[in-house]
Order: structure tokens, then sequence, then C-alpha cells
């Protein structure tokens, strides 16, 4: 019986070395919502890709980190980080105050700001002009937030959904009338919908997209921070940023 | 805010009474759904099952009954068994419902009319016809196997004393079938309950998109879910119990 017990202890300090010894430069888990083109999305091979995907490739090859990109619902994604399920997410996550008091975030990696999609008919001039109208939202979005605070947490007029691409299909089905989102999807998605519109509202702050990880995890959050430093530094961002928006960073 | 600490300290019962609302609003919601989807379901449902049993003896009814009521009836019930409910709640709210009632294009409904209904009551409608649709086909199983429960002798006695075939169903038939439908009845009931969760994907307002909004946006997961679980949980115990009453009373007037 004791030497089983001894066994078993000694197995086990074995196994706890070993995973000591992996997570010095174990694989880091990266989620990412597939559903928000051209930041992240899923392609005809079932590989998840999109400027998002680029970056933090790009930073993780200039850090020397081993990644892996698994797809997590938006509306999940923050209870993946939490669980530890994932080490960081990169998946358009807006930076601000409410989420910096409960993850931490490096410098924003792309200038957003949200933008309102509408019928092409439709006489919506302003994010006030919506009181009382149907808004759809990604759930747990910035957009959501803003619509919340503007018109009330439990207010029904404000639809929520899981991703990006039904807000759109919500607004071109009639469901609503209008669908609110980060520039960058929203923007592309229109684009591929002649029935409809974008309106920007000036009243909307400068925001931006930053990389997210648990709250004081300062070892990685100086590597992902250094790495796109340096890729903004040596041209790699600007050329992926070229790559999915064909323009330069800098033009707006 | 003050934090009523009322059980655990970790249990953040703020966020739950912040969305109230959403939650009461989502609870109503559900079971309105589940009300309306089970009685729709039902008659469907018994509509299906009498096209699949439908056996005319006489020609040209014989052909008629297998080509126009048991084989579309038959590929009806497998489709919708055969596929997730999930799927079909997708399919029939952003692909088939937008052909028939769209603002622009609308094939049944259109103009403002289509726009007021999809804007108040879009995800509703699919919502319901979806559960409808689905719930219908494993309840035309039911009826079925309860039908065929009752042996051949009772329909011949009812055909003997005058009886067309449609009153021996309704006044002989059915009434005893539906005593040994009842549990399975009441399953489906429990199940169909439980699957509204399912259209808080296409934004309908009820329990599940209560518990999802306010776990969106605190990224706590023991609050909204264990508060639903809860709240579903009693509704299937009031319902089982209404199932147990009405049971016991159809087997008192059994007895006579």
């Amino acid at each position: 019986m004791n030497t089983i017990r001894r066994a078993l202890a000694l197995g086990l300090a074995a196994a706890t070395l070993a995973f000591g010894a992996q997570a010095q430069n174990r694989e880091l888990t990266v989620a990412s919502s597939a559903t928000y083109a051209p930041f992240a999305f899923e392609n005809k091979d079932k590989q998840i890709v999109g400027f998002d995907i680029d970056i933090i490739n790009a930073i993780a090859k200039q850090q020397g980190l081993k990644i892996k990109v698994v797809n997590t619902p938006f509306t999940g994604i923050f209870g993946a980080l939490n669980n530890g399920d994932v080490d960081l997410v990169i998946s358009g996550v807006t930076i601000n105050e409410k989420r910096k008091q409960s993850y931490d975030f490096t410098p924003p990696y792309f200038a957003a700001r949200q933008l309102i999609a509408l019928p092409k008919n439709s006489t919506v001039a302003s994010l006030k002009d919506l009181n009382g109208k149907k808004i759809a939202v990604v759930s747990a979005s910035t957009a959501d937030d803003i619509a919340s605070r503007e018109f009330g947490k439990t207010n029904p007029n404000i639809r929520r959904f899981e991703s990006t691409p039904l807000i759109i299909s919500e607004l071109a089905g009639g469901g609503v009338d209008a669908a609110m989102g980060d520039n960058g999807v929203i923007a592309y998605r229109v684009a591929q919908n002649p029935e409809l519109k974008t309106l920007d509202d000036k009243s909307f702050p400068e925001e931006g997209f930053g990389i997210v990880v648990k709250k004081g995890d300062k070892a990685l959050l100086d590597k992902l921070t250094a790495g796109l430093a340096a890729i903004r530094a040596d041209g790699s961002y600007a050329a992926i940023y070229k790559k999915w928006f064909a323009k330069d960073p800098n033009a707006r | 805010m003050e934090q009523p600490v009322l059980l655990f300290g970790w249990f953040r019962w703020d966020i739950l009474v912040e969305y109230k609302d959403l939650f009461w609003q989502g609870a109503w919601m559900t079971l309105r759904m589940t009300v309306v989807c089970v009685l729709l379901g039902s008659s469907w449902g018994l509509c299906l099952a009498l096209a699949r049993l439908a056996h005319p003896r006489h020609a040209p009814w014989t052909w008629i009954a297998r080509f126009f009521l048991r084989w579309p009836a038959t590929v009806y019930v497998s489709f919708f068994r055969g596929t997730p409910l999930f799927v079909q709640i997708l399919l029939i709210h952003f692909a088939v419902m937008p052909v028939f009632i769209h603002p622009a294009t609308g094939l049944l409904i259109s103009g403002d009319l289509a726009r007021e209904l999809k804007q108040e009551h879009g995800a509703l409608i699919s919502g319901v016809v979806a559960l409808t649709l689905n719930s219908a086909a494993y309840i035309s199983e039911v009826f079925r196997a309860g039908i065929q429960s009752i042996s051949r002798g009772q329909f011949d006695a009812g055909r003997s004393i005058g009886f067309t075939p449609l009153q021996v169903m309704r006044y002989v038939v059915l009434p005893q079938a539906f005593r040994r439908m009842l549990p399975p009845l009441g399953n489906n009931a429990i199940a169909l309950l439980k699957d509204t969760s399912l259209v808080s994907a296409i934004g309908l307002a009820e329990l599940a998109y209560a518990a999802r909004t306010v776990a969106g946006a605190y990224a706590r997961y023991w609050e909204p879910y264990l508060a639903i679980s809860v709240v579903y949980w009693a509704m299937t115990l009031v319902l089982t119990t209404m199932l147990r009453r009405l049971e016991h009373r159809l087997a008192r007037s059994d007895r006579g």
C-alpha cells in the first residue's frame, strides 16, 4: 500500500515538474471570434484569417512566442479569458474604462469608432434619432454598451445577437431600423449590401482596439506591447494594414 | 449602489436586480411561447398523424391518400426530426421569413405592415413557427402511436352503429387514445419549454436571452444562468404537477 502511495506521489511530483518546465515556453492560446471580417473570419479552408490574426502572428514571431488561435464566440470571449481557457484575446476588442477595470490591454493596434448601418431610405441622421427605434447590436459589444447607456439596459428596442453577420441580416430583413458596430466590420458588410448605407455620428468618441490579457498578467502584456511597437517600427504593421484595408494606416 | 448580501458573499445579486426587468419580461415571453407552441404544435401534430394514418379502401382515394397525405406527412416528420431545431430556427428566421414578410419584397406581406410585424414581433413569429413545425413532428408520432394502440374492434364498432370514420375518430378513438398519450405529450411540452431558449439566437428577449445579456455585460456566469435554471425548473415543476392532476382526473372518469 505504502509503495503505491509513494509511487503516486513521485509520479505527481514528476508531472508537476514537467508541466512547470513546459510553462516556460508553452503554446499560448489566443481567442478570436471569427465572425468579424476583415479582422477575423474563417476562410474556406476553415482557417481563421484576418487583420487581427496577421497582427498577432507578427507579434508572436517578433517575440518568439508560440501561439494557437481558437475561434470563440464574442459573447463568451471574456469568460474564456477569466476561466484560463485562453491566454489572450485579439478580436476587435475596443479598449474602454469598464473593461480596463477587469482586464489589461496593450496600446491600441487599430483606430476604431462606432458606425451605424441603415436602410438606404432611412432618415436617421444621428444616434439620438434612433430613440424609440429598434437597434440590432452584438451582445456585449461596444455598440451594446453605447445603446444600453443611451436607451437603457433593459430597453426592448435593443436587440442583441451573437455576431455581426446576424445584425446585418436582421437589418436587411427589415427586423430592425438600424444596426450598430465597429466601423471596420460595419463598413465591410454594408459595402456588400446595396440596400444599406452607413451613418457616421461625429459624436462617437475615437476608440482603439487592444489585445486583452488577464488582469495582472504583466509578463505577457509587456511582450505583446513590445512586439506591437516593434512591428510598427519595422514596417510589417503597415504592410498588414495595407493588405486588409487597401490603404496606409495613417490615411483615414 | 447598495449590494444586498443575502446568501453568498460572492454571489452578485445586484446584477440580477439591475436587469430584473429583462428577466421578468423574459420569463413571461418563455411562458407565452410555450403555451402557444404546445397548442399549435398539438393541433398541427394531430393533422399530421391523421394524414399518416389515412388508408381509404376504394380507388381513387387509395392513391390520393398515399401521394398527397401519407408521403408528404412522412417526409415532413422525417425532415423536422432529422435536422437540428437550432438550424431550423436560423433557417426560418433569416432565410424563409424574409421571402414572405419583407418591407420591400415580401411575397405574402410587404410594405409598412411587414415592417411593423417584423420589428415588433419578427423573432417571436419565427420562433413560434419553428417550434410549432418542429414539435408537431414529434407530437404527430405520439398521436399516431396513441391512435394505433386502440384496438381495431373499437373502430369497427363505431362504424357499425352508423358513425362516419371522422366521427369514430372524434367520439370513440381519440378520447381513449388521449389518456394513453398524456404522459408522452407532457414530455413534449417540457421539452418545448426548454427548447424556447434556442430562440434567443435570433434576438427574442426570452429567459436565455436575458441571461446571455447579463453574462455578456459582466462576464459573470453563475448568477444569470443559475437564476434562469431555477426559473425553468420551477416552470417545468408546475407543468408536471398540472399534468399529474389531469392524469388522475382522467383515470377517475375512466372508472366511471
